[in-house]
């Protein structure tokens, strides 16, 4: 593991819960890692499981999918679509030799700035555990 | 195919607090050399009208037909850029957004790593830019008719005002009767208002008024559609008396075989009813209702030889055959005013409410001070031993708020009020009694609270500083444990009579709300405003907007006034007539489609099914988008395994790109 | 086996006119092998064998069939198709019907209660790859090799395929006609391969696999003899959006076996297919059915097995399994 590994990951938020929490955390002045790049989506359910692999194979060390709590849905079941999904992708993930510690989901309602926060930190603290991830990246990634 | 994206990026300072910790000059410097890249600048505030300008003269010179702004949240200003860019003639979908202030200058210190992440952010909205797609909004018929849950002030004048203006109305109110919690004070703060004197002609205007339909006695089970179109269905409980025959004499209870045998709500409980009952004298509708569980006719089949109640009622409205009315109607716009609940003061033991009938409520308080209460405005206190009229009286403040071992730390806002004005009015009706007020602090922040709060002093009631940590009896007194802190003096101070100043929580049934609109909460658990400033009655379901103390404390006055906000927000989609339907919604590719139904399955909104079209002579299954019902979720897209559905704005090809993009810059 | 109840069965299914054909087995052209037999009419019925050698799920045909543009005003094709089942090709015929891949009025299954199959490659390692003409049958507990005039025992677990030694569903779960009596089901092995992994830790799976997925030539067997894996255009296919690149290497590779193994979860009906046919022997059959105990036995579900269930991956509970979420 490099010295000066800095963990890059990319997380998935949906717009009414965890985007607006993260956007609480700002507005409240919480500090954390800046190692987290945030892509909005509608909501969790719009994350295909292949998003967080896709996002592995093209350069993140480490994935975050985040929603509503259960029930607190602005689209009342998307979570739970989300939950099943990725709870499977997780395990299949970990089976073929991926760091359970790379990717991980969350409820982070629009009022947990500060919950925000330590999702973030556990997510930058255990990829870095992890260390950079190797496995099946590509090579050669272009957009 | 489409022409050549050519992109603006709009780099904004925010003042200093964006620039503070992003060095925006490097960021927009970077973003010319991204591909595609026509023109990137800076300016102190993107959203102003020259930064707006800015970015419109940009795409008129350049033929700009992308632009993408790096300053706040998407959730603060995306509808203003999309409306400038549309102005300067661009589809207002051509445009992204890179949240460099809410998710990076706010939160990094260090202005290498803000000024990094911000690099990555607009990278990765130059890579989804590219491929966004022209969007064009729909318009459907908006309901010209408004729902109103809950009936107390705020729902009742936000009904009044829509009403007013020429729109239909369905209030629907759980209780049998209109008024809410106003209903039960007696007079306002701080100019002493009779509460009923004030609030009894708006009841009776909501119940006459020809554009009101007034549900009493009934709930909300079920909300479908979207604004405009709201689907309701509301169920009117059986009040087994005919509501059009009841004429609300009152015979009935007079002669109801468990006659005042059980507690008044509207009385706290101190007041008793019969189990036929109009909650209150001035009750809208005047028309009377049987408790269920009270009646014995109802409860056990049996009454007497025959209901007292029935044979009582002249005009026969009795009628103990009454079900439940399921009533469905569309609206195009909701209004949440489902109040509070007062803090339940048995949660705070040391105050010993539960066990010294001399420890009472300030809600207790308004209805023993009331002519119309259950003491006819006297105060009569029963200690335990006896009825006595108290000599030494104690308040309480911040019984239940900001209190962190409750759960509660915001401020209630009213109690100091209410307290200062209940002390007078003891004051008035004890002119001897010692009345002391314990208070952490006081609040008098409204108009003409500090004038109030002044004149109660001045009236000889004696506000110590402490929050007392016991009560207790010692002979017939309840001794009050407390440290004067301004003084540093511990006090076992002895009186007759103890008032806890509760204060205001969300309502116990609030979760049933939520899920039936798809409500948040803040942290306070109340209802969760769109915007705490600037949205402050609207909330993240469109067409759905708040009143009142459901979305936090608040008095009468800024009660109505946010429920006159809410009636004329809730105005605006009844009066154009015509809502936008988002144009992010979903889409079909029907040449790849296999027609399996996950999508369908999938859905929440009952918003796609599967057609039979005919591909090359073939009959076969597709899904179909109804664009109406779709909210552009996109979990129909995520679940189907041959990508066929897709929401616009968030399909698989723009993400992945926005993807690569985060990654490969390290 | 009674072949001759599955001809007469099948002789009167052909026979009807809204019956297109029926996908059976027959015999191979070299040694114990069989073939797909398309048959048509009462006279072919003839050639229908059924036999331990039948391993393969003919389900895939049911969707196979390309459907090219009609000339205007010709009408599809509408007869039903009748089909051969085994246990897990019922199980595939189950979950198409699940997915709406097929229709049930579109389809006629002939269960087949199937005492367990053989592993060619099992077979062919010891006791020889002839090209000349053999015949494999069931003799109670065990199989019989019938080559040359020569009557050879093998013992059942020398060449019991694998996905049969761990099959829970042995007879049809669904059928319009069953030929012969149900099989009496026994005790599915412990799924040795799926438990070794496990017992790795992470990064010795990561190194397992980076040994079999390195191999993987990207042939697409896997998929397409997948009965379930029936997209007119599959996602790994795409230039638009590219989900995996053509490139055939490591980074890809993985991704395309965790793609397909993802899209298969909850699915997978366990017939061991992709691993038959897979020209690298790599061994997909483990991820396949780690996934589907997972299923089984973290979401109680088991797919193929009701045509009225819900689809598992468009469906949740409110109580599905979350103690992943931080």
């Amino acid at each position: 593991m490099s010295e000066n590994y800095e963990p890059n990951i990319v997380a998935f938020l949906c717009n009414w819960c965890s985007y607006a929490g993260a956007d609480l955390a700002g507005t409240s002045r919480v500090q954390y890692p800046a190692n987290i790049q945030v892509i909005r989506v509608m909501c969790s359910g719009r994350v295909n499981p292949l998003y967080v692999m896709n996002a592995l194979q093209q350069g993140a060390d480490g994935v975050l999918v985040s929603g509503c709590h259960p029930g607190d849905c602005h689209y009342m079941e998307g979570n739970f679509y989300a939950r099943r999904r990725l709870g499977m992708l997780k395990d299949l993930m970990e089976f073929v030799g991926v760091d359970p510690r790379r990717f991980h989901m969350s409820w982070v309602s629009a009022s947990e700035g500060n919950k925000w926060k330590e999702v973030v930190e556990k997510t930058v603290e255990d990829a870095r555990e992890a260390g950079p991830f190797e496995g099946f990246r590509r090579r050669q990634i272009d957009w | 195919m489409t022409e050549k994206p050519k992109i603006g990026v709009y780099v904004c300072h925010c003042g200093i607090n964006i620039s503070a910790t992003v060095d925006v000059e490097t960021v927009a410097d970077y973003a010319l050399k991204l591909p595609n890249v026509e023109v990137a600048r800076t300016y102190s505030y993107m959203c102003s009208d020259p930064g707006q300008v800015l970015i419109k003269k940009d795409i008129k010179e350049h033929g700009l037909n992308r632009v993408i702004v790096a300053s706040c949240s998407p959730r603060m200003h995306e509808p203003t850029f999309r409306k400038a860019i549309q102005e300067a003639g661009l589809n207002p979908y051509y445009l992204e957004m890179a949240n460099i202030r809410e998710q990076c200058s706010w939160v990094h210190q260090n202005i290498d790593e803000g000024t990094a992440k911000s690099k990555k952010l607009v990278a990765a909205s130059v890579a989804k830019v590219r491929l966004l797609e022209a969007l064009e909004s729909k318009e459907v018929d908006a309901e010209p008719s408004a729902l109103v849950i809950g009936a107390g002030i705020a729902g009742i004048q936000a009904a009044l005002d829509i009403a007013d203006a020429g729109f239909k109305v369905y209030l629907v109110e759980k209780t049998p009767s209109v008024g809410g919690r106003m209903a039960q004070l007696d007079k306002t703060f701080p100019t002493l208002d009779c509460s009923a004197c004030i609030l009894t002609p708006k009841m009776v205007d909501c119940a006459s008024h020809p554009n009101i339909e007034l549900l009493s006695y009934s709930e909300v089970e079920e909300i479908g559609g979207y604004i405009g179109n709201f689907e309701v269905k509301v169920r009117k409980k059986a009040r087994y008396v005919d509501f059009d025959k009841c004429t609300g004499c009152g015979d009935c209870a007079t002669e109801c075989r468990v006659k005042d045998r059980f507690p008044s709500e509207f009385d706290q409980g101190m007041g008793k009813r019969s189990a036929i009952y109009l909650p209150f004298p001035q009750a809208v509708p005047a028309k009377y209702t049987i408790d269920p569980e009270d009646c014995l006719f109802l409860s056990k089949g049996k009454c007497g030889k025959a209901p007292k109640c029935a044979e009582a009622c002249r005009p026969g409205a009795i009628n103990f055959d009454q079900v439940d009315e399921i009533v469905e109607f569309k609206v195009g716009a909701v209004i949440v005013a489902t109040g509070f609940d007062p803090f339940d003061a048995s949660r705070k033991p040391e105050y010993g409410y539960s066990d010294y009938p001399n420890v009472i409520t300030g809600m207790e308080m308004e209805r023993l001070v009331s002519a119309s209460g259950p003491t006819g405005g006297k105060l009569k206190i029963f200690t335990g031993e006896g009825e006595i009229e108290p000599k030494e009286v104690a308040f309480i403040k911040c019984v239940g708020s900001r209190d962190e071992s409750v759960g509660n730390v915001y401020c209630s806002r009213v109690c100091c009020m209410y307290v200062a004005k209940q002390a007078h009015l003891l004051r008035d009706k004890l002119p001897d009694a010692n009345i002391r007020v314990y208070y952490m602090d006081v609040r008098a922040f409204g108009k003409g609270f500090e004038e109030f709060y002044d004149r109660v002093r001045r009236e000889n009631v004696r506000y110590i500083r402490g929050n007392p940590s016991e009560i207790f009896k010692r002979g017939d007194k309840l001794v009050v444990k407390v440290e004067d802190t301004l003084t540093a003096t511990p006090l076992e101070d002895e009186v007759d009579l103890v008032v806890l100043g509760v204060g205001l929580e969300p309502r116990d049934d609030m979760r049933q709300t939520m899920e039936l609109l798809r409500l948040s909460q803040s942290p306070d658990r109340f209802f969760l405003e769109a915007h705490p400033k600037l949205r402050p009655v609207d909330t993240a379901t469109e067409g759905v907007f708040l009143a009142g103390c459901c979305q936090g404390p608040k008095d009468i006055p800024d009660t109505v006034a946010q429920a006159k906000g809410a009636a004329s927000s809730a105005m605006i989609p009844l009066a154009r007539g015509k809502v936008m339907i988002s144009a992010q919604v979903a889409t079909v590719d029907e040449s790849t489609c296999r027609g399996c139904g996950f999508c369908v399955n999938i859905c929440p909104y009952k918003a796609i099914e599967l057609v039979t079209v005919n591909r090359y002579g073939h009959e076969i299954e597709v899904a179909r988008v109804n664009e109406a019902l779709c909210k552009g979720c996109g979990s129909c897209s995520a679940g189907c395994l041959s990508d066929s559905i897709q929401p616009k704005s968030f399909r698989d090809r723009q993400i992945l790109p926005q993807i690569a993009a985060l990654g490969v810059l390290k | 086996m009674d072949l001759e109840q599955l001809r007469k069965t099948a002789a009167e299914v052909v026979a009807r006119d809204d019956v297109k054909y029926l996908i059976g087995w027959k015999k191979g052209s070299y040694g114990s092998r069989v073939a797909p037999a398309f048959v048509e009419d009462a006279a072919s019925v003839i050639e229908l064998i059924f036999s331990p050698s039948c391993t393969a799920n003919l389900a895939t045909y049911l969707t196979l069939v390309e459907k090219t543009p009609l000339p205007r005003g010709q009408e599809t094709d509408k007869r039903k198709v009748a089909l051969m089942a085994k246990g897990c090709d019922s199980r595939a015929v189950v979950q198409l019907l699940v997915e709406k891949g097929i229709h049930r009025e579109d389809v006629i299954v002939i269960g087949c209660p199937c005492p367990g199959m053989i592993d060619q490659s099992l077979l062919a390692g010891k006791y020889g790859d002839t090209e000349e003409r053999s015949e494999v049958r069931w003799n109670g507990k065990d199989f019989t090799l019938v080559r040359g005039g020569d009557e050879i025992e093998i013992p059942r677990n020398d060449v019991l395929a694998e996905k049969c030694r761990l099959c829970r569903h042995p007879n049809p779960v669904i059928s319009d006609y069953l030929i012969g009596e149900a099989v009496k089901e026994w005790d599915p092995a412990e799924d040795s391969g799926v438990g070794e992994l496990e017992a790795k830790d992470v990064d010795g799976r990561g190194d397992y696999w980076e040994g079999q997925f390195s191999r993987c030539v990207r042939c697409y067997s896997c998929r397409n003899v997948c009965p379930l894996c029936y997209c007119q255009d599959c996602i790994l296919d795409r230039l638009n959006p590219t989900w995996i690149n053509r490139a055939v290497n490591f980074s890809e590779n993985t991704a395309f076996n965790i793609s397909r193994a993802f899209h298969l979860a909850g699915r997978c009906i366990e017939c061991g297919e992709c691993e038959r046919v897979c020209p690298a022997n790599i061994p997909l059959g483990k991820i396949n059915r780690k996934m589907a105990r997972e299923v089984r036995e973290k979401y109680g579900f088991e797919p193929g097995l009701d045509p009225d269930a819900e689809p598992f991956q468009a469906s949740f509970k409110p109580d599905d399994p979350e103690d992943f979420i931080l």
